[in-house]
């Protein structure tokens, strides 16, 4: 009945990790010509708490913003943070990660 | 008069050295419109050498700029200068130098990057101006310009206009005013690919036309003119951290009496972005 028990908790230990996930916010940010000036949008976005990872993808103007589970921003806060590093936002789509 | 025309030279490379680029991804030897992101810092070491006849000067700048906003940065540059006419040899503190750009315009699309700013820069006279060569210009001076540029995943243009107004030195010495007008291309040979290394390769074509020096009212034969340049050039990436390098040839030049001429001159900047 014990070995059970654990191994209930730990089951369910798992399922709370691994599903434990944040949003994925695809940002579209046009102005993205050059590597070395995308540098100020990663800079201004992880600066933001609760944010886990940004990627940038150049070609297709994409700026993917993983964040911590709970941790939820709206578009007008990453529209500041892309006007301050000096470009220019065009939408914002959620996905799960 | 000869001290004149030493003057005249050094001036005329004192000059050189404060008329480039400051920021990143703007050409090598003229400005272009980039500022920084809000709250970010610039830390830039730059050395520079220039020949032109007998005179060889140098020097080890560094530059710090902070983003005021996303459309207006300011900064400051200090220079280290060393200076030989071909008889005599000095080093020393240059002239300190504040600077400013304005971003006021900028059209967004995807992959490109267009816009205009305008920039200022005021040349202090701290600089020792006692030393032979003279390190310093003895004046306040101040510079005003416009710069557009378009930037692409794959192709690069700007184009510049400056003009310095000099003072005029306790000996009733004012340098000749100057205009300078830069045309530029860039291709970037790779398409960029984020935290991967970049390269892009640049050509400029720089034109400076001076007016003659004044003492105490009076023209000076041996000083001003024009000269144009061409200027390859490569601005290396890395993330945060840029390399720019370039060297300028002269291809025409139109001065006044009796100065040398230009041969090169060359400059290698090392930039991070804070």
């Amino acid at each position: 009945m014990k070995g059970m028990i654990l191994l209930a908790s730990m089951l369910w230990i798992w399922s709370a990790t691994a599903f434990a996930v944040g949003i994925q916010y695809n940002l579209r940010v046009d102005g993205l010509s050059c590597p070395f000036c995308a540098y100020g949008i990663e800079k201004k976005l992880t600066r933001s708490e609760g944010v886990e990872s940004v990627i940038i993808d150049l070609e297709k103007g994409l700026v993917i913003v993983k964040v911590k589970e709970g941790i939820t921003f709206t578009e007008a806060h990453f529209k500041k943070l892309v006007d301050d590093a000096g470009f220019t936002l065009k939408s914002v789509t959620e996905a799960s990660q | 008069m000869k001290c004149l025309q030493t003057c005249g030279l050094v001036t005329g490379f004192l000059f050189f050295i404060s008329s480039g680029s400051v920021f990143a991804h703007d050409p090598v030897f003229s400005p272009g419109p980039h500022v920084l992101f809000k709250e970010g810092i610039e830390v830039l070491v730059a050395t520079d050498r220039e020949k032109a006849g007998q005179e060889k000067n140098s020097g080890l700048n560094l530059n710090l700029v902070y983003g005021l906003t996303s459309d207006w940065a300011a900064g400051i540059e200090l220079p280290y200068r060393s200076a030989d006419n071909g008889l005599d040899k000095s080093n020393g503190i240059g002239d300190t130098r504040l600077f400013t750009k304005y971003r006021f315009w900028r059209n967004d699309s995807l992959g490109v990057q267009e816009s205009a700013a305008v920039l200022l820069k005021v040349m202090l006279d701290n600089g020792d101006d006692t030393s032979n060569p003279s390190l310093g210009t003895g004046t306040t001076d101040t510079l005003l310009g416009f710069a557009y540029g378009y930037e692409s995943l794959k192709w690069y243009r700007w184009t510049s206009l400056r003009y310095r107004r000099n003072g005029e030195n306790a000996a009733g010495l004012r340098r000749g005013d100057k205009w300078l007008l830069d045309f530029v291309v860039g291709i970037r040979p790779k398409l960029p690919i984020y935290l991967k290394a970049d390269t892009v390769l640049i050509l400029e074509l720089n034109g400076e036309q001076g007016q003659r020096a004044e003492l105490n009212g009076m023209a000076l034969a041996n000083t001003g003119g024009t000269e144009w340049f061409l200027s390859p050039g490569v601005f290396w990436t890395l993330r945060n951290f840029a390399v720019k390098a370039g060297i300028q040839f002269p291809i025409a030049s139109n001065l006044n009496g009796r100065q040398p001429e230009s041969d090169y001159r060359a400059k290698l900047e090392l930039e991070w972005h804070l």
